[in-house]
């Protein structure tokens, strides 16, 4: 009895009824995606795996070029702020001077 | 020949350009075609692969416009961003993109209102009787609205598991679980189906 209510239950389950699909169904995705750009984003960590398998380069490779990277943008990031300290008292000195000459 | 030298990608894809017939192409290939932008690849992996992905969001939404949303849905995200699906991974795509399918019926669900399962549902076998076939229609009804009713997880191992051309391994790897478990989930969704449906078997 159980094993026959098994055997119903898995032909039931079996013959579920589903609607068909509209016929143009696959039409109508392929249109919309045609007019739909795809997403052309760049993902530096992405690149950087390409590059490693095109070069063929060890993972402790990774490591160092992710901490020479890290480094150079840390690098960047501060270099700017001493250069326009400098250029800031530079730029006053001179100012000062054109005053002064404008005096004589 | 092949070259150690040269990296595996780079032949993947030397294939995947090749200029052969649409349908000889492999899924992989064709996907490494739409990562390219490729609009007839596209359309040859829709052409492909729409039917057996809406009989699934039907079997989860009992209801054709919003099944066919989700699939809609489902190749459109695709498309948009072809990088999801990363061939490295040694995933097959269809088993991927069942698991992208599932998520957006169970999305779907959560965010609307559950539907009405229709009372009309379309005769099966049309030697039936008047007779037979209501209390078919009747079956079904009640079959889908306890399907409905069984806690998510158990509903997707029977809807994965009771479609054409889904092995249960298959299944597991969709539910990113070991067959053992997804066996269980489908043993305690029987028990469940049976207790509710004794009036039918």
């Amino acid at each position: 009895m159980d094993r026959n209510d098994e055997q119903k239950l898995a032909s039931m389950l079996r013959s579920r009824h589903t609607q068909a699909a509209s016929p143009d169904l696959a039409a109508r995705i392929v249109r919309k995606a045609q007019a739909t750009p795809q997403i052309q984003g760049f993902f530096l960590w992405q690149a950087l795996r390409q590059m490693f398998i095109e070069l063929h380069l060890p993972k402790p490779g990774y490591v160092l070029a992710i901490t020479l990277i890290l480094g150079m943008l840390l690098g960047f990031s501060t270099a700017p702020q001493i250069a326009s300290n400098a250029d800031l008292s530079s730029a006053s000195a001179q100012s000062f001077l054109a005053d002064d000459e404008g005096l004589l | 020949m092949y070259d150690r030298a040269v990296p595996f990608q780079y032949y993947v894809r030397q294939i995947a350009i090749m200029p052969v017939a649409w349908p000889d192409k492999e899924d992989n290939e064709l996907l490494i075609l739409v990562q390219d932008g490729s609009h007839p690849a596209f359309a040859a992996l829709v052409e492909r692969h729409t039917e057996r992905y809406y009989r699934l969001a039907f079997r989860y939404l009992q209801n054709r416009e919003a099944a066919e949303d989700v699939v809609q849905d489902a190749f459109l995200k695709l498309w948009e961003d072809p990088g999801k699906w990363r061939p490295d991974k040694n995933t097959k795509f269809t088993t991927w993109f069942y698991r992208v399918v599932v998520n957006l019926c169970l999305d779907w669900q959560k965010r609307k209102r559950p539907l009405e399962l229709k009372e009309d549902m379309p005769l099966i076998d049309e030697r039936e009787t008047a007779d037979q076939a209501m209390l078919r229609r009747e079956e079904q009804r009640i079959l889908e609205q306890e399907i409905a009713a069984l806690p998510e997880r158990q509903r997707t191992a029977l809807n994965l598991c009771f479609d054409e051309g889904v092995s249960n391994q298959d299944a597991a790897d969709v539910m990113k679980i070991n067959l053992k478990a997804l066996q269980s989930l489908l043993m305690r969704a029987k028990t469940t189906l049976k207790e509710r449906m004794k009036n039918y078997l």
